[in-house]
This record gives structure tokens, C-alpha cells and sequence, in this order.
């Protein structure tokens, strides 16, 4: 298809999608203008005239970046994203950009400055977050691919919630040049995707070393792989802490339905323990805000966004007015929360504690890998999407809809939400992790699964 | 975290101010109950016996911070100037210092 008639069907599209409130930006005349320069470019490359959604907080010049904030309404950036830049050479179009919590703070999307974002499927519940917008745009089909961003699970889960593929890659491995930092020590650029194949392909474009982000990794970048034929030769360690008694009885069943195919497809299962996994939110829930503190300072009123003069007209007025009025309740309460634990006399109780239990969860990956495990299998989250509203009275009952993925940020590994039947009518994802730099192993695996796993069938 | 005391409302007027964050009077109330909530919660990990650890995780490549750090053009599709509330003559205009006049 050229890339003329792919941005007039994509515009279609997000026209008929408006009322999930996806889309923070998105106009027909800058698809169409996509659509021209890709049907100009002499080889369009491998992602020729694929339209793709990019999370709001993913800088682009042409249009406005938020991060769903206030405190950066209107603002246009300087510069272009390196993954995006790396996506367009490859012939991709930027669709839109997508709907989000509030600087990717939040597992629902409901913490939007913009409004919630509709799960496709039921219009009541959420998509799950911060890369709502993105799952939902590819969970009702409007794009094949979109970007989301990874601090602790904010595409896995979403995507788990949404029935869509989503891909975390090894931090490192993209370039976070023109991401928004929230916690520098674990955003990731990641991907959504209808199917395996098309997150695949995305990622394997944007990943490879960026000399304007020195925390990329100097390896080249990841391949496409070939999916498997069958599981024969692996073993997927199945982490006893992530299967509790108490886990969701649809979420629990579609996993024992991925177990067995596993098994069928000729895997051997193995049970393994991450005993410190158990610490993962809370530790989560000292490292990024801590590191949100300190990125988000440079919000002030002075270099960008929107002035809020304070009344006594002062600059550190200005400071505080700009960003109290600016910053939303879920922002404020981590800025405050990432404040408190990194001042003095809290520092050495909360933030190095932290950094300590960080490093012994990411050892116990590192040692059930050692111990002959190729991938493990988790679920990506406690239950199906739940209700807009349920969770947003108490932040802590929102952090834990994080519980199955937020270690493996903290251990920067590579991992993927893959859809694996429906409970009630709503999607449930299965989990797979991998050692540092393994996306092309688990990419393969992955795509054995997929081509037998009934995405679309209720599990119980 | 033994002697870990509850957040009151003195405690987060102190870290608004460190996070240079207005809050209204009328949240204030809600943020300590909150706050307290959240801190309560990641309190567990004094549970976890860490005292024999020395070395922080840090994820990405460990050479990254022994990079030579050398300039060079980051090209931009508008200057500082489109993007800033106030400029001129190179410089971000801010409102007076107020506190620092007068003293």
C-alpha cells in the first residue's frame, strides 16, 4: 500500500476511535504528509508506510508534546526522539500521539490531565497505563504498532489488560534520547504490537547504540528472529512467588492453558524461586519517585511550558505556582514521596535500602538464569482491566496492579506481555522474561506460543 | 527505618518546599493521609537484612559514566527562545528575585 492511501485509512480510523480518547495529537494534513514522504523515499525500508502511535511523552518537532501534563500544554519540541527518527528512516508513519498518565505516572491512564482513556473493549473499564493510549489504539486495530515507554511495566501491563502484544526491551538496548526522563535508571522506549512480528519489527529498528544517550548499550541491533517451530531444548522457569493462591482464577487459567502448551510444544517447565521479588513495589515505589523528584525539577516556568506568577511575584513564587498548579495529584504525591525519601535524615532508610533490595532482586534473575532457565513465565498482572474508579482513591491498591512486572524494570531485563485468552470477555497476558540481552530468544519462543495460543478464546 | 516516625503536616510543608511544590492548605490534610499511606507501604523493606551490601544496581553498560564527555552539535528545529515563556539577549527573564534583594 502506498504510504498516500495508508494515511487516509489510518485518519479513518482514528476518526471512528475518537470516543476511547487515545489520541492527545493527531491531524489528517500530518499523516498525509507522512503518507508523501514515505511514497518519496527512494527504499522506504522495512517498516514501509506502517502507520505508528507514539506516547505523548516521545518528543517529536511536528507536534506538541504533553505527557498528558498541564505544566507542558502547547509545548513543541526542539528535536526529534532518536527511535522515531530511526522509525521514519525505516519508512514508518507517526499516526498520532497518544494519551498517557500524567508523565507515565499511573496503571490506568485515568491520571491523564486530558481525561481517562476507554478500554476498547468495555468502555467502563481502563486500558491499563501509563501506555494506555497506545494499547488501546492497537487493541481496536486503528495502528499495527504504537511506542509506549517502560519505567516500571507501563506497557506489559496495559497490554496485558488490552489483549495486545507488548515488548520491554533490556535497558540499554533503545536510545531514551527525546523520552521525557521519569526515572532515568529504568525507562525504556518499548512497543506494542498486533502480533509479535509487527513489535518485532519495530523494535529491531529502533535498538543499536546512540551517541546522544550513553546509557545505550555498544552491541548492534537486535534482529528480527525467526519464530521457533516448537519449545524443544528450552526450559522456562515458572517463579513460585508470582503464581500466589490467591491470584485471579482467569488469569490463573489462562496461565495453566500456556503451561501446557509449553509443555506440548515439547518446553520443559522448571520451578524457580525470586524470593526477593516480594520487595519489588515497594522498591519501585522508593527508586522512581526518587528519580522523578529530580527530573522534574526542571518543570519551573522558566525554560518552557506555561508561567504561573505566584501573588508575590517572586521566582521561587513562580517555581511553586507553576508547578503545583501544573502538576497533577498523582504527580504531586510522587514528587513529594521521591522529596521526602531522598531528604536528610530518610535517605539512608529509604533510597539506599532500596538501591540494596534492587540489586538482590536483579541477582535473583541473574541466578535463575545461571541455573539453566532459558525464559521465565509469569503472569503480566494480577487480574483482567478493572473498573475506571476502583483504584484511584488509594495509590497503593493502583501500584500493586504493577506487582509481576515492576522487577524486572528494577533488573533492566528484557520481557513481553503475549495474549493468552479471555476471562469474562476480557484479555489476560501471559509474561515471558529473559536474560539481559536475550530479545531475540524470547521473541522466537514467544512466536511458538502465539501461532497455538487462542488469544481470543475464554479461558474458564 | 526503626525510629521511622508517621508524616505530619509539618513534614510534607518541608518537602514541598524542597520540591519548591505550592500546596494549597485545603490538601494538606489529604497528602499526609496519603503520604503516610504510601511511606507505610515501602516501609517493609526495613524487614529485608541488607547490612552486609556495599554495592547499588545500577542497570546499562558501566562504562557509560567513564565516557569522555565532548561536545557536539545537537541540532534544533527552534531556539530557546520559541519555547521560553520570556527571553532576551540570550537569557530566560524570570520575575525579580525578591527574597535575595532584600537581604
Amino acid at each position: 500500500m502506498s504510504g498516500a492511501a495508508a494515511a487516509r485509512q489510518v485518519g479513518e480510523r482514528l476518526r471512528a476511535a475518537e470516543p476511547l480518547n487515545a489520541v492527545l495529537h493527531w491531524s489528517q494534513a500530518l499523516l498525509d504528509a507522512e503518507g508523501g514522504r514515505v511514497d518519496d523515499m527512494a527504499a522506504p525500508g522495512p517498516l514501509a508506510a506502517m502507520p505508528i502511535a507514539v506516547k505523548d511523552n516521545i518528543v517529536t518537532v511536528e507536534q506538541p508534546t504533553t505527557c498528558a501534563s498541564r505544566i507542558l500544554e502547547g509545548y513543541v519540541s526542539p528535536y526529534t526522539a532518536t527511535a522515531v527518527t530511526r522509525l521514519r528512516a525505516a519508512g514508518a508513519m507517526v499516526a498520532a500521539k497518544t494519551n498517557l498518565d500524567e508523565f507515565a505516572m499511573g496503571s490506568s491512564t485515568e491520571h491523564s490531565a486530558f481525561g481517562r482513556v476507554k478500554h476498547p473493549l468495555d468502555p467502563a473499564r481502563v486500558p491499563g497505563g501509563s501506555s494506555g493510549g497506545s494499547a488501546a489504539l492497537v487493541a481496536a486495530g486503528v495502528v499495527p504498532a504504537a511506542l509506549g515507554s517502560e519505567t516500571g511495566g507501563s506497557v506489559r501491563q496495559p497490554a496485558s489488560f488490552c489483549g495486545v502484544v507488548g515488548v520491554k526491551p533490556s535497558y540499554g538496548r533503545v536510545s531514551r534520547y527525546g523520552l521525557v526522563a521519569f526515572g532515568s535508571s529504568l525507562d525504556c522506549i518499548s512497543v506494542f504490537g498486533r502480533t509479535l512480528d509487527d513489535a518485532a519489527r519495530v523494535l529491531s529498528v529502533m535498538s543499536g547504540p546512540d551517541p546522544l544517550d550513553a546509557t545505550t548499550v555498544d552491541r548492534p541491533p537486535m534482529r528480527v528472529p525467526e519464530p521457533l517451530p516448537d519449545l524443544r531444548g528450552l526450559t522456562i522457569g515458572l517463579p513460585e512467588e508470582y503464581y500466589p493462591p490467591d491470584l485471579h482464577p482467569g488469569v490463573a487459567a489462562a496461565l495453566a492453558r500456556v503451561r501446557n502448551l509449553v509443555r506440548e510444544l515439547g518446553g520443559e517447565l522448571r520451578e524457580v524461586s525470586l524470593p526477593h521479588s516480594a520487595y519489588a513495589v515497594p522498591t519501585y515505589y522508593i527508586v522512581a519517585p526518587a528519580e522523578a523528584a529530580a527530573n522534574l525539577a526542571r518543570y519551573d516556568g522558566v525554560r518552557y511550558g506555561p508561567r504561573k506568577v505566584g501573588p508575590d511575584g517572586d521566582f521561587r513564587a513562580v517555581y511553586q505556582a507553576t508547578r503545583g498548579q501544573g502538576f497533577g495529584p498523582e504527580v504531586r504525591r510522587r514528587i513529594l514521596v521521591g522529596t521526602y525519601v531522598l531528604s536528610a535524615g530518610y535517605y539512608d532508610a529509604y533510597y539506599r535500602k532500596a538501591q540494596q533490595a534492587r540489586a538482590l532482586i536483579a541477582d535473583d534473575f541473574r541466578r535463575a538464569f545461571e541455573s539453566g532457565v532459558d525464559l521465565l513465565l509469569t503472569p503480566t498482572t494480577p487480574t483482567p482491566a478493572f473498573r475506571a474508579g476502583e483504584k484511584t482513591d488509594d495509590p497503593v491498591s493502583m501500584y500493586l496492579a504493577d506487582i509481576f512486572v515492576s522487577a524486572i524494570s528494577l533488573a533492566g531485563l528484557p520481557a513481553l506481555n503475549l495474549p493468552a485468552g479471555r476471562s469474562e470477555g476480557l484479555p489476560v497476558g501471559a509474561q515471558l522474561i529473559a536474560p539481559s540481552f536475550g530479545e531475540e530468544r524470547l521473541l522466537a519462543a514467544a512466536a511458538a506460543l502465539e501461532r497455538v495460543i487462542a488469544a481470543e478464546a475464554e479461558v474458564r | 527505618m526503626g525510629e521511622r516516625v508517621s508524616i505530619g503536616r509539618d513534614e510534607v510543608r518541608h518537602a514541598a518546599r524542597l520540591a519548591e511544590l505550592a500546596v494549597p492548605e485545603e490538601e494538606l490534610e489529604r497528602l499526609v493521609s496519603q503520604l503516610n499511606r504510601i511511606v507505610d507501604y515501602v516501609a517493609q523493606l526495613e524487614r529485608l537484612p541488607t547490612e552486609q551490601m556495599a554495592e547499588p544496581f545500577l542497570p546499562g553498560p558501566t562504562a557509560a559514566a567513564l565516557r569522555e564527555d565532548l561536545p557536539g552539535p545537537v541540532p534544533l528545529a527552534y531556539p530557546p527562545e520559541a519555547l521560553a515563556p520570556e527571553f532576551a539577549d540570550g537569557f530566560f527573564l524570570v520575575p525579580r528575585h525578591g527574597a535575595m534583594e532584600d537581604a
